[in-house]
This record gives structure tokens, C-alpha cells and sequence, in this order.
């Protein structure tokens, strides 16, 4: 059977996706800048997609509650951009997506940067959302103070969702004080030397906001330190103090090339050497760099050697020995949070996810080529039964996002 | 109950772990809100998570509702017993299974108190930070489903950010786990669902927590103001200065009177508000902010500022605050403790309209909150002797819907149980609660699980709000509440 070519609408405001929904029959695809498109399992070709990007802006802020709704297309980065003229922000180190992704996106993929080492990721940030359901019904949760136990928390069952229980339609966000002052500080070695310094800094009392181990040739740890003006200078020396020799501080751009792995652009793996590991045992795991550079665009056919980029999270202290066992072109890793991204050769995919939950963790495909047939997921989760009961629930019909939990549903 | 089902029962845990003895069986009537009791049928003690899930099973193959109860300190009725149904009490899976430093984490059964997670973190360094002033009693397991906060919160955040996964045992009887060794996530967050799910989704047979590395200082400062509003402008610039406080309390005169006629712990007796503020983190950081939060309480014209000296002042001055509570009971006969949140820029407005409706209803109203994230307590004093309860009960409703009309919450900490089922219309819409009704369906499509609870039904929406009795735990002096 040929399929019309699928429609997409552009709704505009929160009433407009509603009639969307009830308006167009089939599968529906959910899209906000599209940045992560080919995240997660692919989706299977939907009757018509609901483009979101016209659903953006700010509703209410209110710099004295530090809270903020917004429309769900909003880009996170024009979100930052008014906030700051307030002196807050979103505690999302989103601030280094470039790309548009948006508040909604970010909510549906379940995404985190490096400072939820503290913050906590995007579910501890949101504190209400409005959804449309597949018949139409528009739930809200929440609502615009950080304390409220009064119902089911709606918004968590939104969070990684990737679309399935329907289009966000406003989001509601605990707001942060911008920081007065930021550092980075930088040390360079393998990812177990790493990992050592990243035990001391948590055992001390020095409050990092982030700490991510970056691969390249030996590889280098950043640690984000944030307060005062005139005291954060004192932290930054009692920190270079404690890493100790070859310590130092460096301009912000550090973290830009940490953006960039964890993006990860697939097929196009860092071109320096990478070590993951090289203990004195000789555990190196050093990866061929530029191998199978596949075409960005998807068009040729699918090379096994391309990169694809996975993201696991494991108990902070087993992710440097798990990472020292992949085929990792590139990784960037919060050690103290336990959660990286790693770009692997894409015919390496299923043997991640394998080595990943061995290790009691968790994985999920990011971006990769788009001819590229990897397993998305790893084992399913004890609670799938449940997850398809509530999926029943709120989508008896399967219209939404068909295909994103391949292989489990 | 059938005899053969009972027979089931004892077959899975013994004769000595099934209650009926009705003397026995009365100790489960009620929670922390005395006001209602329920004797259930049996009481069921199981000493494993295999167990657990044994006792859900044998409900589920005969449709027996099932109510969770951890401490029996929840103050909404959430572990209140349904008629015909069981109770099963987690007090016996009390274990600490596993402290692990190096990931900072704890694993605990269910029935491990909040204080005693801390107590087994001590000794690396590190603490569990929500906390419930209930904390020397209370459950992680009801912890979880209350999603509950303390003081702290306002920094450290509540219950559910500081859960990795939970062990839980769903209403069929099977057993699955929700999250998992780091907060990345698979799939939608249903532990985040459950976390803050009062009994309603499932029973929590084990939990694996963050814990955060002791701070290096703590300064503690309790200031003095001309009025409520002042106090509430404190709050509002120290926040606007970019600061966090660890916490942030205020406390009116009639909370004053109390607290201090109770514990001596040095609060002024002739002011009309007074804020206890705590900073933590590293001795810098610590220091300068400290300053900044005396400058702005200087500038709100405060008259007198007392910063603890030592570790003893600030426990004391924690402990006049933490008093409060039961202290009211001294200026007055009864009283109903409210739990409301409001959009912190609105406490000011709040605290006016409230202490309006207290005139116009003739009774006094008591205040001791949380100002730092806007959480209300306020204390409905009235007098049952003089027959004044149903004005009080109707005062302490309006209020509660007064802060949802404010643009905030129906409860900040507490839950929503059987005590507030009947006003959850007044904060969401029919469309909303039919949606949560069909997210529990999906956990418990026969309706066993803590049925009655949480969502509005018409059954418990003829009954009234309850006033104020001490726990137990209380009056023993066990316990404060907060
Ligand atoms: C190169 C690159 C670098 C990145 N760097 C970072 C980084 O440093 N830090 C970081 O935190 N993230 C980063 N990201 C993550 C990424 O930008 C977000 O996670 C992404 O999801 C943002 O949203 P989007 O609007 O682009 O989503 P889309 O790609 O449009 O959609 C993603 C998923 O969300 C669903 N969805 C989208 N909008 C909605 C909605 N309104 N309601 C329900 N479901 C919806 C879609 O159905 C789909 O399943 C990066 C991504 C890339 C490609
Ligand atoms: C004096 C006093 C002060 C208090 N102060 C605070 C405070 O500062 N902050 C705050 O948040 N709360 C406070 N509370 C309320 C109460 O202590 C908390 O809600 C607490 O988390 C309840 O724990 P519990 O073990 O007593 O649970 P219970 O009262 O036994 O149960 C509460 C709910 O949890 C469910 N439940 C219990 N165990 C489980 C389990 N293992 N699995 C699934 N469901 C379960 C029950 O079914 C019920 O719905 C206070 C109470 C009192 C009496």
C-alpha cells in the first residue's frame, strides 16, 4: 500500500495542536527543532508530523518565584537569552546547543547536561506541563511553585517520553540564579587518572557544579567550579591545589568541545588519537580515529564501521572501567554522575549495549547515520509491561511515535 | 474475612505476622490525621520483598484492597484502612542493605527511617537531605510515596530528587524496578510517577538514594522584623541577591508566643515576625553571602539579629522553630494545621487575606512556614468546647483553596490523602483528574491499591476536614511537626 506523503502542520498556539490531533487521523510524528530526530529507535513513517516550532515564546516569567512557562517549540537558547537579562538562567548547560532544540524536545528525550551533577537534568527542573492526548484531552499538571505534592507528577511521565503519550504543549521551569562567577579547570590524562581526581573532588567540600573526563590524546578532565566574585578565586586555588600538578585554569571554550563529542556528530569521530584508558597495565583501548567517516546526510548505504553515539549511565565509579572496555572513538564522561556519551563504530552498537547493561547500566542510541540499522535500546526494562500499560492508557490507538521504543514496543 | 483466605495468608508468613485480634487490628485505624479511622480486617507484617509481593498476589486473586503503611505518620489519611481490606505494615523490612561511599548512595529496605539513612551515612561524610520533620520515625517507603520535604528542600529539593530507583511491587503481585544506577533514564520516568504516589500505584520494597556530601559550614541567623510583610521583603531580596539559603523560615507572633512559651529558645516575645535563616557550603561562599542576607535584613528594618555562635545555639534555635507546632496547643484548646503553597511573591498578599478571613470568621490564625518556597502552615486556632469547629474547618478549607486561587498548591508537603481528595477540583480540572485516574488504571486496572485516596471520589467528598490531635509519636515527644 502507498502512503500519502505525510502532512505536516504547524500548529501556533496550544488550541490549534489540540485540533490538530483531533483533525488528522493515523500516526502522528512530534517534532520540535528536530535536532534529535534520529535519536532513540527510528520512527515509522507517520501520517502526518506536528511541527512545534511554531509554539514558541515565553508565557509568564516570574523572576521573583523564578519560574517561567513557556510554549513547549521554544529554543532553549532564546529562553537562556531572556532569562539572563534577569540574571537566571535554566540550570541546563543547554546554553551550548546551538541548534535550536527546544524546551519540549529537551523535556521528551529525557536530556541532561553536565552540571546535573547538581541541578539534576531536565525532570528535576520542570515543575508543571500541558499535554494533548490522542483524543484531544488537554492535561496540565503542576504549576508555578517548586513545592506541590498534590496529584500524580505528570510532567516525569512526559520526561523521556520521546512523543508516545503526545505533543507538550506548555512547560512550566524552576528557574536558577545565574552564577556571579564561573571557572573551568582542566587537567589532562586517561580516563582512570580521571576518575581517581573525581573521587577526591567529590569526598572534598568544594561543591563542583560539573566534572566530565573528555577523550583525545591523553584526555583531559574539566571541572566547572561556580559562586562569588571575590570568593571563587579562593575555591579555584583550593582546587588546583587538590588535582595537583599539571592542573590549571582555562577559558570556557574548554566545555565547547565537550559539547561537540556529546552532540556527537556521527561519522565524524575526533581526529586525534583517542586513549579511553592506558593504565600501567597496558589497558589501552585506543581507537582507530577516522574510521568510516560516514556521509552526514545519510544517502549511501549503510557502512557497519560509522560512527554512531550512544549514551549510558552506570553507578558513577564502574563508568571508567566500562569505558575502558568499548570501541570508543570518542567519549565524553561525568564521573561523578556516571552518565557519558561515547561515539562507537555502528556495527559496535549491540555489543554497548550488551557491555553496558553487564555493567547494571543503562544505554540508548543517540544520533548515527541514517542508514545506519542499530538496535536503539538495550535489554528492555523489568517495568516494560507497565510501560505498555500506560501507553494503553493514554494512546490506545498507537498514534504517537510509532517506532521510538523499537525494539521493546 | 473468608477463612481460607486468612489461611493463605498465614501459610505465606506465619501465624504470628497475620493480625485479626481486633485490639491489634485498632492500632492500624488511623495516621497522623486521627481524625478518621478505619479498622481494617487484617494486618499483615511481611519480613521480605518476596513476601511482599506474595501477600499483593493472594489480594489480587481475590480482590482484597491493600493500603501500604509505613510509620503512620502521614497527616492526610494517605495509610488510613479501606472497610474489607488488609493493612500491610513494612516495619520489618528495616534493613540499610548497602552504604556505598564511592558512588555516594545508600540502598534501604522500605522500613528504614529517614534519620537512621543519615545515621548510616555519618560516617563517610555524607547525609540524606530531605527531611521531614517526622525524621526520627517516618519510612523511607512513606518518604517516597509522599514525595516528602523539609526545611531543606528549599535548596536540596524533595524526596523525588534524591531517589535513583525503587523496587516496588505493583498491584498484580509482580515485582520491578523503576530507574536505575544513575539518573539517565530509559524510557518515560515512572519512577518520577510513583515517587509522591501515596500508596496508590504500588508498595516500595526497596530504594536506592543520592546522598550529598556533608557542607563544610553552616551559618544560621534568626532575625526579628516590624512586620509579617518585612520579613516576607527579606525572603523575596535575598533570593533576588542571587542567594539560595539551605532554608528560609518565618514564624508571626501567635508562632512566637508558642514556640517560645514552650522552649525558651531565646525568641523575641514582642515581635511581630521573625525569620530563621540557614546558609551552607564552603567557608567562603558561606561568609560572603551571610553578609549580603545581614545587609538586606538591616535595610528591612530589622530589630534585632541573633546569629548562632555555636553548633548548640543554632540546634536551639531550630528547636523553638521545630516546636512550633505542637506549641500552639498552649495558647489554644484545638487547631487545624493547613498545608498550602503560594507563588512566593504572593506571601505577603496571602498572609493579609488570610489573617482577613480570620477576623471575619472570629478565630485566630496562627503562621509557621517554609517563606523560602512559599509553603504555608497555618494553624486554625479555635475552641471545640465553645462550638467552634465548623467555622474552623471551614476556615482551614478556604484557605487551602485560597493558595490554589493564588496560583499555587493544594499541599506542599503533606499530600492530599483522604483529607483534601474533595478539593483537588479546586486545583485541577475534570479532564486533569480523569487523566491521572487512567495513569493509576494503567498500575492497578481492578482498583485494589490504596483505593479512595488521592483522587476525588464522592464517597469521601461528604466528609469534612479533621482538626488537629497530636500523634501519638507527639505526645510521647518523639516527634514535631514542621
Ligand atoms: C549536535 C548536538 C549537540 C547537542 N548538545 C547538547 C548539549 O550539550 N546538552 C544538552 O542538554 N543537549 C544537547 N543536545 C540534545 C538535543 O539538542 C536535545 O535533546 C533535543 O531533544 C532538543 O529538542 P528538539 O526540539 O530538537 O527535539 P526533536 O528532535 O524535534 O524531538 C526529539 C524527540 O522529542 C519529541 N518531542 C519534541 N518536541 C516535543 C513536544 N513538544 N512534546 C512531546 N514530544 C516532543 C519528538 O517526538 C522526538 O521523539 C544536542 C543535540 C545535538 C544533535
Ligand atoms: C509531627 C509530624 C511532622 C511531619 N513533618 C513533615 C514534614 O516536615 N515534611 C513532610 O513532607 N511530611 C511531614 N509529615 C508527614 C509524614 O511524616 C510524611 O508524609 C512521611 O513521609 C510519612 O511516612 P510514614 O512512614 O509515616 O508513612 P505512612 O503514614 O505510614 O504512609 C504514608 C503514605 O505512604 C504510603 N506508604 C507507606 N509506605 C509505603 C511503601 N513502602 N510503599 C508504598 N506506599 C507506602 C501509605 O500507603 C500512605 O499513603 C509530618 C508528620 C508528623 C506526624
Amino acid at each position: 500500500m502507498t502512503r500519502a506523503a505525510p502532512t505536516t502542520l504547524r500548529p501556533a498556539s496550544a488550541k490549534e495542536v489540540r485540533d490538530a490531533v483531533l483533525d488528522t487521523p493515523g500516526r502522528l510524528a512530534i517534532s520540535g527543532a528536530g535536532t534529535a530526530r534520529r535519536w532513540a529507535g527510528r520512527p515509522a513513517e507517520p501520517d502526518a508530523t506536528i511541527d512545534l516550532s511554531g509554539l514558541s515564546g515565553v508565557i509568564t516569567h516570574n523572576p521573583g518565584d523564578m519560574t517561567v512557562s513557556v510554549h513547549a517549540g521554544t529554543p532553549v537558547r532564546e529562553l537562556q537569552e531572556q532569562l539572563a537579562e534577569h540574571g537566571q538562567r535554566l540550570a541546563l548547560d543547554a546554553a551550548r546547543i546551538d541548534r535550536g532544540a527546544t524546551v519540549g524536545g529537551l523535556v521528551a528525550t529525557a536530556d541532561a547536561g553536565p552540571s546535573a551533577l547538581v541541578y539534576g537534568g531536565m525532570r528535576d527542573l520542570v515543575i508543571g506541563t500541558t499535554t494533548v492526548l490522542a483524543d484531544g484531552t488537554m492535561v496540565r499538571s503542576g504549576g508555578h511553585v517548586i513545592k506541590n505534592v498534590a496529584g500524580y507528577d505528570m510532567a516525569k511521565l512526559m520526561h523521556g517520553s520521546y512523543g508516545t503519550f503526545g505533543p507538550l504543549v506548555e512547560v512550566v521551569l524552576r528557574l536558577h540564579p545565574a552564577p556571579k562567577a564561573t571557572a573551568c579547570i582542566a587537567i589532562d590524562g586517561p580516563v582512570d587518572a580521571a576518575a581517581g581526581h573525581v573521587q577526591r573532588l567529590m569526598a572534598s567540600p568544594l561543591e563542583p557544579i560539573a566534572a566530565e573526563w573528555v577523550s583525545g590524546d591523553p584526555g583531559t578532565l574539566l571541572v566547572r567550579l561556580e559562586g562569588g566574585v571575590d570568593t571563587l578565586p579562593v575555591r579555584t586555588g583550593r582546587l588546583l591545589e587538590l588535582l595537583g600538578d599539571g592542573a590549571r585554569e582555562i577559558g570556557p571554550e574548554g566545555w565547547a568541545r565537550h559539547a561537540a563529542l556529546t552532540g556527537g556528530t556521527p561519522g565524524q569521530p575526533d581526529p586525534a588519537q583517542v586513549t579511553v584508558a592506558a593504565g600501567p597495565a597496558g589497558t589501552s583501548a585506543t581507537a582507530v580515529a577516522g574510521a568510516g567517516i560516514a556521509d552526514p546526510a545519510g544517502s549511501g548505504a549503510a557502512d557497519p564501521a560509522a560512527g554512531a553515539v550512544v549514551r549510558i549511565g552506570c553507578a558513577p565509579a564502574r563508568l571508567a572501567p566500562l569505558l575502558a572496555g568499548l570501541p570508543a572513538t570518542a567519549v565524553t564522561a561525568g564521573l561523578a554522575t556516571g552518565v557519558a556519551t561515547v561515539t562507537v563504530p555502528g556495527a559496535a552498537v549491540a555489543e554497548v549495549h550488551e557491555a553496558v547493561a553487564a555493567a547494571g547500566g543503562t544505554s540508548v542510541l543517540r544520533d548515527r547515520p541514517d542508514a545506519l540499522d542499530a538496535p536503539a535500546w538495550g535489554p528492555a526494562p523489568s517495568a516494560l509491561a507497565l510501560l505498555k500499560a500506560v501507553k494503553t492508557q493514554l494512546d490506545p490507538e498507537a498514534r504517537f511515535a510509532a517506532g521510538r521504543f523499537d525494539p521493546w514496543m | 474475612m473468608d477463612p481460607r483466605i486468612r489461611s493463605e495468608f498465614v501459610t505465606l508468613l506465619g501465624a504470628a505476622d497475620v493480625i485479626d485480634d481486633p485490639i491489634r487490628t485498632r492500632t492500624y485505624e488511623c495516621d497522623g490525621l486521627t481524625s478518621s479511622r478505619v479498622v481494617p480486617e487484617l494486618v499483615l507484617l511481611p519480613r521480605t520483598a518476596d513476601d511482599v509481593a506474595g501477600c499483593v498476589r493472594i489480594c489480587a486473586r481475590h480482590r482484597i484492597p491493600f493500603v501500604a503503611r509505613g510509620a503512620g505518620t502521614g497527616l492526610s489519611g494517605g495509610a488510613l484502612p479501606v472497610a474489607r481490606g488488609v493493612v500491610i505494615g513494612l516495619n520489618r523490612l528495616n534493613r540499610v542493605l548497602e552504604v556505598d561511599p564511592d558512588n555516594r548512595r545508600a540502598v534501604l529496605e522500605p522500613g528504614v527511617t529517614n534519620s537512621e539513612i543519615t545515621a548510616a551515612a555519618a560516617p563517610y561524610g555524607l547525609y540524606y537531605a530531605p527531611d521531614p520533620s517526622s525524621q526520627q520515625v517516618c519510612t523511607i517507603g512513606g518518604n517516597v510515596a509522599e514525595n516528602s520535604g523539609g526545611a531543606h528542600c528549599l535548596k536540596y529539593g524533595f524526596t523525588t530528587n534524591h531517589v535513583l530507583s525503587i523496587e516496588v511491587v505493583l498491584p498484580d503481585g509482580s515485582q520491578v524496578t523503576l530507574g536505575g544506577d544513575s539518573a539517565e533514564q530509559q524510557g518515560p520516568d515512572l519512577r518520577g510517577v510513583f515517587l509522591g504516589s501515596e500508596g496508590t500505584l504500588g508498595i516500595v520494597t526497596a530504594v536506592t538514594v543520592r546522598l550529598l556530601r556533608t557542607p563544610e559550614v553552616m551559618r544560621t541567623l534568626l532575625a526579628d522584623f516590624p512586620s509579617v510583610a518585612a520579613g516576607g521583603q527579606v525572603v523575596s531580596d535575598i533570593v533576588a541577591a542571587g542567594i539560595v539559603p539551605a532554608a528560609v523560615e518565618m514564624m508571626d507572633a501567635l508562632a512566637i508566643e508558642a514556640a517560645e512559651g514552650a522552649t525558651g529558645a531565646g525568641y523575641s516575645l514582642d515581635t511581630p515576625a521573625a525569620l530563621v535563616v540557614e546558609l551552607d557550603g564552603t567557608v567562603e561562599e558561606c561568609e560572603e553571602q551571610f553578609a549580603q542576607v545581614k545587609e538586606i535584613c538591616d535595610r528591612h528594618g530589622c530589630t534585632r539579629l541573633h546569629v548562632a555562635g555555636s553548633p548548640e545555639e543554632r540546634a536551639n534555635i531550630w528547636r523553638g522553630r521545630k516546636a512550633a507546632f505542637a506549641a500552639v496547643g498552649r495558647i489554644s484548646p484545638d487547631y487545624i494545621v493547613q498545608d498550602g503553597v503560594v507563588p512566593r511573591t504572593r506571601l505577603a498578599e496571602v498572609l493579609e487575606r488570610i489573617e482577613e478571613m480570620g477576623v471575619a470568621a472570629g478565630l485566630r490564625v496562627a503562621n509557621v512556614f517554609h517563606a523560602g518556597d512559599g509553603n504555608l502552615h497555618p494553624l486554625v486556632l479555635f475552641s471545640a468546647a465553645e462550638g467552634q469547629t465548623e467555622r474552623a474547618e471551614h476556615l482551614s478549607s478556604q484557605i487551602a483553596e485560597l493558595c490554589v486561587e493564588m496560583g499555587g498548591s493544594l499541599s506542599g508537603e503533606h499530600g492530599i490523602g483522604t483529607d483534601k481528595a474533595c478539593s483537588m477540583p479546586a486545583m485541577f480540572g475534570e479532564d486533569d483528574l480523569a487523566v491521572m485516574d487512567r495513569v493509576r488504571a494503567g498500575f492497578d486496572p481492578d482498583h485494589i491499591c490504596n483505593p479512595g485516596k488521592l483522587l476525588p471520589t464522592p464517597r469521601l467528598c461528604g466528609e469534612k476536614p479533621g482538626r488537629y490531635r497530636p500523634h501519638p509519636l507527639e505526645e510521647a515527644g518523639l516527634i514535631e511537626r514542621l
